[in-house]
């Protein structure tokens, strides 16, 4: 009797491999799930979250004031954000692309102006962080794609974020500055399409310039 | 593309369900992803456990964030690359971004059947695990889920080229795994028609 694996056509790799039966967990992950989500529910049910329904030009108003602020912060004290961070931002598809390599190696610095340069980056990755929060309860759905993008983003927060607790108190500012690039290219992300889109307005050009250029 | 993510369409009003936060309409969107879900994130992280976690965080995550979700990609796709990002971070996480850079591609000699093409697909799933972690991911991203070199070169922040030389190491390394299997494979039926 012919054997169509062998006696056929050559069988090309990808053919090999999509061939491969689909495999179950030997424990759904279900029930934890369910655990979680019921969880999840209760907690929403008992502090309703308000559905702001922001309009667009408030939206828009809201991004300017912040990153107005944060210009307003940041830009008069170069000494406070060195050119690093300029370099860093310098790669337009992505802030973040490089912004944890740099070191200070090229730029020596006193332990004063690195203090500075934290407090800057800290107040500033606050400021985005609450901008995000205030703005995504009127935030229009995001596309797949830019969803999954998100997510990612949000997940590489996570990681700097596990990274900066395991740093020594002095530390960190590398990480710092990755985390609020990361930050920016989530805010950017998530309002390009938004209301700053409807308004008119590009969400790039709000982000200050001397962090993403 | 994975057959399997993108043979499973969710209604809308399944997704309209859950996004009104009911664990019913959840629980069928899990049901029906469960093996494909599971299944990617064991063929690129190769160990039970971690694919499970993959599972749960992914679920998770798309569950969590489902009343962004917008109707204009099929969801399928966007729980997938959920679910790679999840995968990948793992490997990154794990220090597992490690490549196969010793492994040379070979010249494939022509006339001769590909081992996998005689390999079950025991062997074929063994092989595959023996991959390292990197080569693997992008060798199924290429051939099963059907990114082109450029996405995936920008999934793993690495280059086209890259891409491409670990398309043809993780295909050359898996001749490589299967053909001792089926030379032995071959000389058990020699001996058994023999007797």
């Amino acid at each position: 009797m012919p054997n169509p694996d062998i006696d056929g056509a050559v069988m090309p790799l990808p053919e090999a491999l999509r061939a491969l039966p689909q495999v179950a967990p030997a424990q759904s992950a279900w029930p934890q799930l369910a655990a979680q989500l019921a969880a999840k529910g209760a907690r929403d049910r008992a502090s309703p979250r308000r559905r702001y329904y922001i309009p667009a030009a408030i939206a828009a108003g809201t991004v300017l004031a912040v990153v107005a602020g944060a210009l307003l912060h940041l830009s008069p004290q170069p000494s406070a954000l060195s050119p690093q961070v300029a370099t860093v931002s310098q790669v337009p598809a992505s802030s973040s692309t490089n912004a944890a390599n740099t070191t200070n190696a090229t730029n020596p610095q006193t332990a004063a102006d690195a203090g500075e340069q934290l407090a800057a980056l800290q107040q500033r990755s606050q400021e985005l962080e609450h901008w995000l929060r205030e703005t995504s309860r009127a935030a229009a759905p995001l596309s797949g794609q830019d969803l999954a993008a998100a997510t990612e983003i949000e997940d590489m927060i996570g990681m700097v974020d596990m990274q900066l607790g395991a740093q020594q108190s002095n530390g960190g500012l590398p990480l710092w500055r990755h985390r609020v690039a990361l930050l920016e290219d989530l805010t950017v992300l998530r309002y390009s399409s938004y209301s700053l889109a409807a308004s008119g307005l590009d969400a790039k050009a709000l982000i200050p310039t001397n962090s993403t250029n | 593309m994975s057959e399997a993510f993108s043979q499973l369409e969710v209604p809308a009003s399944l997704i309209d369900r859950a996004r009104a936060g009911e664990l019913a309409a959840f629980e069928q969107i899990y049901r029906r992803f469960e093996r494909p879900v599971y299944t990617l994130a064991l063929r690129m992280l190769a160990d039970a456990e971690s694919a499970r976690e993959v599972l749960h965080d992914a679920m998770l995550k798309v569950f969590q964030r489902i009343d962004q979700y917008r109707n204009d990609a099929p969801f399928w796709a966007w729980l997938r690359q959920i679910v790679m990002n999840e995968a990948l971070m793992r490997l990154r996480r794990d220090r597992r971004f490690d490549v196969d850079a010793g492994a040379e591609t070979d010249e494939i000699v022509d006339g001769d059947a590909p081992p996998w093409v005689r390999a079950d697909a025991l062997a074929l799933e063994r092989a595959l695990g023996k991959l390292p972690a990197l080569t693997r991911s992008v060798l199924w991203m290429y051939h099963v889920e059907g990114y082109s070199h450029p996405e995936i070169a920008g999934l793993v922040g690495k280059t086209v080229s890259f891409s491409k030389s670990q398309v043809a190491r993780g295909t050359a390394r898996l001749r490589d795994l299967l053909a001792p299997v089926t030379e032995h494979v071959s000389c058990r039926i020699q001996t058994s028609m023999a007797l």
